[in-house]
């Protein structure tokens, strides 16, 4: 469609004085992503209010049938680590790439890939264990807030997973160098939020003492 | 004939439609978002006029309750968000790449997904009504627990889904937007020479970048509610009916201005270049716009006064203050014609029009905001006056000053101007013979959402009056519509520059080509293409400028700019 | 484009005939810009304060639409008008006044608006009050009248309120199913009726309108019939209040007192009793939005017929039986709603034995059982 015009860019324009700004600095797809990751915030700002509105306005909390029934251990707590060590590794990929160090980075994210898929397959197990136990979607605000906050969360792991498989595959095949790499940085990106998120998260439903 | 046939080099079915669906161009898409939000806009008005249709006398005469109940929730949502939105947006797409100098938008096919959200979401919620129990009948805004499942059928579910995936396409829209005007400003278009529209669109981006996800998480809790037995919204089971409506409202007050803010900017480019005059107080209106946008994230509760369960005092002073930021637009937009020199091309009668229906929707607005008045006039037709004149009034009228005044960019042909004007003064006349009474039936006592009124009431006489005035607004769409066939056909040749305006859309070619602009011209001002036209001088100087010789006697604006523009 | 042949003068001219046109008009209907009357002592202190609204505002809209019009008229395009008008970018000062004025006028009456919000949104201290309860369902008010501590002295079914005048009348208001709205527009007032929580405001109406009926209605969109949802309030003399008390009291105490859930009060000699099986239809009675017949038996493998008697004066109801025992499982049956007080015929299809639930389309809070064996 463009046949007929060959002259696409501005290339033409006269520049009678030096630009005034560079418009330097970050790059499309990352300023894309960080603006991404604001909405997303805001998405979870949402969840995490209707919890605490549900939570204040609950007599007791946790309500008694739920006292003592969802545990750190064995898996919450181990994930949490698991994912906050993810994040380092993620970083230690980006890293290496800005180095164009390809190797070390398509290392350093297939850890990170196997770390997040630990996670998620940890809370599925968590997930079945509290589901025998009782607590369902269905079990009162608790069980409702509970699961849409931790599978919400849970949604945006795998959709980092997606991502992270995808600069992994990239990147086996050959692809990013030292210049050239936004979707690695806008990948870490995302995964950092994932797992502030989780942070806030774990403190929310596991630290905060009930009333 | 060798039947060995190579594979032709293009497909056959690369064809004009072919095109259109598969672009990236954000001027396609751009106006594809508009000829998308006009239908909805149609099917929008004809659900509006079954509603006038069935108010017009006491008694159920054409729809029964629950027909009704699903009338007005279906012309709301279709016109707030298939219509307004989407067609600021569309707008937005089309004209702010121009306006600052860029080939296109920053992620050009996430603009395409955005765009085809949008039908997708239209049809889905419209699927509604081909269910046994009918489509979404809460209102526009859903109120639980009478949007829980036993209360409210499979439209209901329609109608979240549709509004979710409506939300996202906003939500990749607003990315979209501000990447575009951070990131792909032409050299020389700092941020204070940003054009209006350009800083309205930024302005309305940040409010669907924090305001939309809020309202998605409260439709995603509300589908959890209806489908799996969740707890949120329901007090039934323990969860909190005014929960809802903060999570709502706290999306939708600042929803209100993501469909005012791009109208208002509309306003302020048509303004200045109708005057012949820059926009009076660039900077503050900049910051007028800022202001409006920060305060509206905190007078949501203005619309749950009546609950008993919000701080009454604090959302009255926050919503009382928004008066003053506006205020200072419209001072501005009038300081702007004054001592000009107007031109009423059919643009700027809208324009005006903008400025008339405007006032009257942001005054009647200030009176709820006065939380006792507001304990009256809560939920009655008081608001439903409301609504519309700032809806109407405002972003419609806003919409149509953009459609005339941008039509000849897009088409390269100009509207016609006598159609025009008959639609205007149809349209001016209708919108207040149906929404002004309204007034008088909300002081009355009439509520909002009655499919039916007792005869002893004494509100049949403006009721009458309210659906004489909204069909005469659908008669105005004729000359409209009539306007748009016959032009695109054979209206006058537009040239570059129809109006002699200001902003860089109006130095590239009518249609402009794919990736917009050949040429630059140098960006000294808010007003590049008034620069080249008249010299830096005259835009900077308060001193009037001698006019350049070149200028015809005549002021008709039809003259088409010279095209010199690379001389410059 | 300029109106050549248009003066000034004629343009002026034609603009202030409109205007007086429309001032004149405004005169006539000026009532309709007031709300009605108030005929509480709250209700008066909101119309005083919409008066000042009113003024204020229209003193706004008047200044800044005479602005737009006079701009308009005064600086269209003339021929002669071929040099640029002087290119006037801004000026701070006036950019100041116009945020100033317009910052003093919403300081004004948002002062003034919060102080009336002390008078209207207030709990009295007076010794003397009385104490009523409104509770809405779907599509029904009905009223409960309490004692200082909150006990039911008795209850009303008519949607009809009566309070006395001249005394503070203290009204909690409750929901049963979604949220509705307290309204009566002579009190320039509405509260939310909202489910899970206890709303309440104080009104007290003006002895000299004691006497009068006012009507109310909900204001809320609550579903299908929200625009049947009326009711009234009857202001009487405190003396009358009294006995309407002491008489309504006596004839709740009279009545063998059923469980304090269902119809008390009036309507003695109740419904039918249920249980009839085999041939002649089964009678189901609904009454103040509960079915009176809470469980039903049917033949298996037959049809038989409902004979639905909807009691409730106004309000719609129907019959549907569900394909199991919860009200999400798809209806087998769907009656036709209609409003009461009447009857219609249900032919119910041949159902294999089991247990079903029934309900009312309107009211799924209504809900009853076949037994089909
Ligand atoms: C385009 C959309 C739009 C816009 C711009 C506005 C603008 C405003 N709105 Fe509106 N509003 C809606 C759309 C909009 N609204 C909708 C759709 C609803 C109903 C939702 C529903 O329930 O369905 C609603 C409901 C609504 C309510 C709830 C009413 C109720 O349900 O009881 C309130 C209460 O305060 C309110 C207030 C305001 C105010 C103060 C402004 C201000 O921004 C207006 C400011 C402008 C001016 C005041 C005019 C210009 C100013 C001057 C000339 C300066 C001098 C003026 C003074 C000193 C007063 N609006
Ligand atoms: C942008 C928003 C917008 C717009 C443009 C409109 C436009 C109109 N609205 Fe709407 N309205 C709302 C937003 C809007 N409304 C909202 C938010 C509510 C609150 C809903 C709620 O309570 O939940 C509401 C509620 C509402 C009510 C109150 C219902 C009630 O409470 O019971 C009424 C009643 O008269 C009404 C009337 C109208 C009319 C007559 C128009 C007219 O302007 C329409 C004009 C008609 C047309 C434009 C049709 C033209 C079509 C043709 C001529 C046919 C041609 C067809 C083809 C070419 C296919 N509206
Ligand atoms: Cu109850 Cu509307
Ligand atoms: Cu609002």
């Amino acid at each position: 469609m463009s046949a007929s015009n060959p002259s696409l860019s501005q290339g033409s324009i006269v520049h009678a004085e030096p630009v005034p700004h560079a418009r330097g600095g970050i790059s499309n797809p990352i300023l894309g992503m960080l603006l991404f990751i604001t909405s997303e915030i805001m998405f979870f700002a949402g969840l995490f209010a209707a919890y605490f509105n549900v939570r204040a306005n609950a007599p007791v909390w946790p309500p008694d049938e739920f006292v003592g029934k969802v545990h750190i251990l064995p898996f919450v707590g181990p994930a949490t680590v698991l994912l906050i060590v993810s994040s380092f590794t993620c970083q230690v990929g980006v890293r290496a790439i800005r180095r164009g160090d390809r190797t070390a980075m398509n290392r350093a994210i297939g850890v990170t890939l196997a770390l997040g898929i630990t996670f998620l397959v940890m809370q599925f197990i968590d997930y079945l264990s509290l589901y025998a136990d009782g607590i369902r979607l269905d079990s009162g605000t608790f069980g409702s807030t509970y699961y849409t906050l931790t599978g919400f969360h849970g949604a945006h792991v795998l959709a980092g997973v997606i991502m992270l498989s995808v600069v992994l595959y990239r990147g086996s095949a050959g692809q990013f160098s030292e210049r050239h790499h936004d979707a690695v940085e806008a990948t870490s990106l995302y995964w950092h939020f994932v797992d502030v998120v989780w942070i806030a998260l774990f403190s929310t439903l596991y630290l905060l003492p009930g009333h | 004939m060798a039947t060995t046939a190579l594979r032709p080099a293009v497909p056959v079915i690369r064809t004009g439609l072919y095109e259109w669906l598969t672009t990236t161009d954000h001027k396609k898409i751009g106006m594809m978002y508009v000829v998308n939000s006009f239908i909805f806009f149609f099917l929008g008005g004809l659900l509006a006029l079954g509603v006038r249709s069935e108010l017009a006398m006491p008694g159920i005469q054409f729809f029964k309750e629950a027909e009704y109940n699903q009338l007005f929730t279906m012309h709301a949502s279709l016109m707030l968000f298939l219509f307004v939105i989407p067609m600021l947006a569309g707008f937005g797409n089309y004209v702010v790449p121009l306006q600052i100098g860029a080939p296109d938008m920053a992620f050009p096919r996430i603009n395409a997904l955005s765009f085809w959200m949008l039908p997708l979401g239209g049809v889905l919620m419209l699927s509604g009504f081909l269910t046994g129990s009918g489509a979404a009948a809460n209102g526009w805004t859903s109120y639980s627990p009478l949007a829980q499942a036993k209360y409210s059928g499979i439209g209901t579910d329609l109608w979240v889904l549709a509004v979710l995936l409506i939300g996202t396409s906003s939500i990749l829209g607003a990315i979209n937007f501000l990447v575009t005007i951070f990131k792909m400003r032409a050299p020389g278009m700092t941020m204070f020479r940003l054009p209006i529209v350009t800083w309205t669109v930024l302005v309305t981006s940040v409010l669907v970048l924090l305001a939309t996800p809020v309202l998605a998480s409260a439709l995603i809790m509300l589908f959890i509610d209806r489908n799996y037995g969740g707890h949120f919204f329901d007090p039934a089971v323990g969860g909190n009916a005014v929960l809802w409506q903060n999570i709502f409202w706290f999306y939708s007050h600042p929803a209100v201005y993501i469909m005012i803010l791009p109208a208002m900017g509309i306003i302020s480019e048509v303004l200045p270049v109708f005057s012949r005059k820059p926009l009076f107080g660039y900077k503050a209106f900049v910051f007028a716009t800022a202001a409006i946008g920060a305060l509206g994230f905190s007078v949501w509760a203005h619309h749950m006064f009546t609950t008993g369960a919000v701080y009454l005092p604090f959302f009255s002073l926050m919503t009382f203050l928004i008066a003053v930021p506006t205020g200072v637009k419209m001072f501005n937009w009038i300081a702007t014609m004054w001592r000009g020199q107007l031109t009423f091309s059919t643009p700027m009668i809208f324009a005006l029009g903008f400025l008339a229906e405007f006032l009257i929707g942001g005054i009647n607005g200030a009176f709820s905001a006065s939380v006792p008045v507001d304990f009256a006039l809560h939920d009655t037709y008081w608001i439903v006056a409301h609504i519309h004149y700032v809806l109407f009034g405002g972003s419609v009228f806003g919409v149509f000053a953009g459609i005339y005044y941008w039509f000849p960019k897009m088409t390269g042909r100009m509207l016609n101007e006598t159609l025009g004007k008959v639609h205007f003064v149809l349209m001016f006349v209708g919108t207040n013979l149906t929404f002004f009474p309204m007034h008088q039936l909300g002081l009355a006592g009439m509520p909002r959402r009655i499919a039916d009124y007792s005869s002893t009431a004494g509100w049949t006489d403006l009721n009458l009056v309210a659906t004489i005035g909204a069909f005469t607004i659908a008669f105005s769409m004729l000359p409209f519509l009539w306007n748009v066939f016959v032009s695109l056909r054979s209206g006058e040749i537009a040239g570059d520059d129809p109006w002699e305006a200001n902003t860089l859309e109006w130095a590239t070619t009518s249609p402009p080509p794919p990736y917009n602009f050949d040429h630059l011209p140098d960006i000294r001002s808010e007003r590049p293409v008034f620069d080249l036209r008249h010299g830096l001088t005259g835009g900077h100087r308060l001193a009037p400028p001698p006019a350049p010789p070149t200028t015809p006697p005549s002021p008709t604006p039809s003259e088409p700019a010279p095209n010199v523009l690379v001389e410059a | 484009m300029p109106m050549p042949g248009v003066t000034r003068s004629r343009a002026a001219a034609v603009v202030a005939l409109m205007l007086v046109a429309v001032a004149l008009g405004a005169c006539q209907a000026v009532d309709s810009f007031y709300p009605p009357a108030a005929v509480t002592r709250q209700g008066v202190a909101t119309r005083d304060l919409y008066d000042i609204v009113f003024a204020l505002a229209a003193i706004v809209f008047v200044v800044v639409e005479a602005l737009i019009v006079y701009t308009v008229v005064r600086y269209r395009r003339r021929p002669t008008d071929i040099e640029l008008p002087p290119q006037i970018h801004g000026n701070n000062l006036v950019e100041v006044v116009w945020t100033v004025i317009p910052t003093i006028i919403v300081g004004i009456l948002f002062v003034l608006s919060w102080q009336v919000l002390n008078t209207v949104d207030a709990r009295s201290a007076e010794p003397q009050q009385a104490y009523v309860r409104a509770t809405a369902a779907r599509f029904q008010w009905t009223f409960q009248y309490l004692d200082k501590d909150g006990k039911v002295l008795f209850e009303s079914l008519a949607p009809e309120l009566t309070v006395p005048a001249g005394e503070n009348v203290h009204l909690t208001l409750q929901s049963k199913d979604v949220t509705h709205s307290f309204y009566v527009p002579q009190f320039l007032f509405k509260r939310d009726v909202i489910p899970g929580r206890e709303n309440w405001f104080d009104f007290t109406i003006d002895p000299q309108d004691a006497g009068q009926t006012f009507r109310g209605q909900c204001a809320q969109l609550c579903g299908t019939y929200h625009a049947s949802m009326i009711f009234s309030v009857k202001a009487v003399t405190p003396a009358e209040y009294d006995a309407f008390i002491a008489k309504g009291t006596a004839d709740a105490q009279s009545t063998p007192a059923p469980s304090s859930a269902t119809s008390p009060g009036a309507s003695a000699g109740g419904p039918p009793a249920s249980g009839v099986s085999g041939g002649p239809p089964i009678v189901v009675t609904a009454q103040n939005i509960v079915f009176t017949t809470q469980s039903i038996e049917a033949p298996a493998n037959a049809p038989f017929t409902i004979q639905f008697e909807n009691q409730d004066a106004g309000i719609p109801h129907n019959v549907v039986i569900h394909g199991g025992t919860s009200i999400t499982d798809p209806p087998l049956f769907d009656g036709e709603i209609f409003s009461g007080a009447d009857s219609r015929l249900y032919p119910i299809p041949a159902l294999p034995a089991g247990t079903y639930l029934f309900s009312c389309k309107v009211h799924p809070n209504m809900t009853g059982t076949l037994t089909v064996k």
